[in-house]
């Protein structure tokens, strides 16, 4: 290891290859966890027709209870299951095809 | 309290006691048959297998007893809890998880104190995860509390009394014994004993029972006014800002707290440690869909009987829902006492695994990591054992005057590691410019803004508002991070072996 070239990690400047993958489904998956969290509270208070809140969402029902409780506790649980699973499929092609291209014969 | 809260109850008692002892003896046969093989193992139990215990691992009196009454209170700002527990899974995931894995340091201090190559930086993360467990604990033993007062009759301090003598017993015995932990057991009790009564309850109120997470919806338009805005409607209770802080805080605190992180790690092989984490957040999120069901029977029983307590009352009784929701409701006196066992169990596993920890890193990382570097491993046994107890000690003067409900207490131990441990960790695995200067100024200043409230909060009220005590991570971990930031580029970066190590290794393994 010691006299491969290096550059400094970042972030925000993430090198090609693996670690350039890594950082896009990060991103990927950090927007679907943020928007659908706290981009649907926002979301909420940006249709409030009252002080408290009612919106759109509180006044249709799904599954016994209001769109936006249903929502976020109940959507948003499973949503993070889900976002699990992509990030874990995506994150063993992506180990998979680096693994290929270091040592091409090992997956014959 | 009415006298049949003084009585002592004998069946649910039994039940207790049966459900804590199985737990050690298992754990001790599971020893004499295998005792090479670390709990939480490999392959054999397979993915599903360590979900389990990844999700056992994280129930605690919080999410048993504290959510729930938390949600009574506040009504829709206890979502909060239940979004900031299971999301900050994501974090960890995304963020964390495999390239700590690929550092090869797991507990907070060794990696801080590595990464930053610091031993002051890792005192300093050491101190904070025994402050983190502690804090952690203390909501834990709120809960063992409560339910010893159920069980014997006894008031809370009384019972708080005896149910820490008796954790702490437990956490003496299976550590001297090399008790190990069955954490599949532990879940599968857990689950059981939160759901089934949950069913009976919604089958007694008439409610779709098969499933009450869906069916305890059509409760709702039968409470007051007034709680049926509080839990349907989004700001009826809190504001925007209040919500997303808790929510936030409980993230970054999930994705930073010591126990969850190095429980991660022990599954052997890091595809099976992702694919487990999977499932350990779907079994979190079964109880969680599960939790607020006992909040709205709670409420329900009560507008049907006529009496309302009013906010101060109700205070009292928050933590204490789950179990009187399902006396009120009629439910045989056995199956409370199955309810009431799995909120023991959960308290006591967290209580050992979390003493344990905080014991081991104030002989490992404090007392010969520092003040004695030559102990040799008798002594350091001794040390943490005497720490075990001083520990317990110390958790136990902050429960037995409660300052208050369990999530409450619990989310600020959430705030601390958000403020501290996760900035150190998040920077030091993706910007490899972050140094200890920078790092100690962070910590320092995650301490400080995590109990800014209390201490500052009287003399300058925008502190309490920017950095609520139970949330003050969402404004807090940025600032860490800026802070960190500014500081390490103010001052000569790490060395260039850390830096490269990170480059190579840790995001540069299969290039």
């Amino acid at each position: 290891m010691s006299d491969k070239q290096w550059s400094e990690v970042n972030l925000l400047r993430p090198k090609k290859g693996y670690m350039g993958g890594e950082v896009l489904i990060t991103s990927v998956i950090l927007i679907g966890w943020g928007g659908a969290t706290f981009g649907f509270q926002l979301l909420q208070k940006f249709l409030a027709t009252t002080p408290q809140g009612e919106n759109i969402f509180t006044r249709y029902t799904f599954f016994n209870l209001p769109l936006n409780v249903w929502f976020t506790g109940q959507f948003l649980p499973l949503w993070f299951v889900i976002l699990c699973m992509i990030y874990n499929l995506y994150i063993d092609r992506l180990t998979e095809r680096h693994s290929r291209t270091r040592y091409p014969y090992e997956h014959e | 309290m009415n006298m049949s809260d003084l009585q002592i109850k004998f069946v649910p008692l039994v039940i207790a006691v049966v459900v804590l002892t199985s737990f050690l003896l298992v754990g001790l046969l599971h020893k004499v048959r295998e005792s090479s093989d670390y709990g939480l193992g490999g392959r054999s139990i397979g993915r599903l297998g360590s979900g389990a215990a990844i999700a056992s691992n994280w129930m605690s009196a919080a999410s048993f007893l504290g959510m729930a009454g938390f949600f009574y209170l506040y009504g829709y700002l206890g979502l909060a809890c239940v979004i900031g527990w299971t999301g900050g899974y994501v974090l960890l995931l995304i963020l964390l998880a495999g390239q700590i894995r690929r550092f090869g340091k797991y507990t907070a201090p060794d990696f801080v104190g590595e990464r930053y190559d610091s031993p002051a930086a890792r005192l300093i993360s050491a101190l904070i995860s025994v402050t983190i467990s502690v804090i952690y604990c203390a909501a834990q033993f709120k809960g063992i509390g409560i339910l010893f007062g159920w069980l014997f009759g006894l008031p809370y301090t009384t019972a708080v009394t005896f149910g820490s003598i008796a954790v702490i017993s437990y956490v003496v015995f299976a550590g001297s014994q090399g008790v190990m932990k069955n954490q599949q057991l532990q879940y599968t009790i857990l689950i059981i004993s939160f759901i089934v009564p949950l069913m009976f309850l919604a089958k007694k109120l008439g409610y779709f029972w098969l499933l009450p997470q869906f069916g305890y919806g059509a409760a709702l338009p039968q409470l007051s006014p007034e709680f049926r805005s509080s839990f349907t409607l989004p700001f009826a209770g809190s504001s925007l800002f209040q919500w997303s802080a808790l929510c936030f805080t409980l993230m970054v605190g999930t994705a930073g707290l010591p126990h969850v992180l190095s429980r991660f790690y022990i599954v052997p092989n890091i595809r099976d440690a992702r694919w487990s984490l999977v499932w350990g957040l779907y079994f979190i999120a079964l109880i969680y869909w599960s939790a607020p069901a006992y909040a709205v029977f709670a409420r329900l029983l009560e507008a049907k009987s006529g009496v309302v307590p009013d906010l101060a009352t109700a205070r009292g009784m928050a933590d204490m829902i789950v179990i009187t929701a399902a006396t009120k409701g009629g439910l045989p006196l056995w199956l409370v006492g199955v309810l009431a066992a799995g909120g023991l169990s959960a308290a006591f596993a967290t209580v050992s695994g979390l003493l344990m920890t905080g014991a081991a890193s104030c002989s490992h990382d404090i007392y010969a990591g520092l003040l004695h570097p030559a102990a040799s491993e008798y002594r350091k046994m001794r040390v943490a054992k005497g720490c075990t107890l001083l520990l317990a000690l110390a958790v136990y003067l902050i429960a037995v005057n409660p300052p208050g409900l369990i999530v409450e207490i619990t989310a600020v131990a959430f705030a601390l590691a958000g403020n501290t441990i996760f900035p150190a960790f998040l920077l030091g695995i993706w910007w490899g410019r972050a140094n200890r200067q920078g790092i100690i100024t962070g910590m320092l200043l995650g301490v400080l803004i995590t109990f800014a409230a209390p201490l500052f909060g009287t003399f300058i009220p925008t502190l309490a508002t920017i950095f609520p005590v139970t949330s003050s991570a969402l404004c807090g971990a940025p600032l860490v991070i800026l802070v960190t930031i500014v500081v390490s580029l103010l001052t000569p970066p790490p060395p260039e072996r850390i830096r490269r190590f990170l480059a190579t290794e840790v995001h540069g393994h299969l290039d």
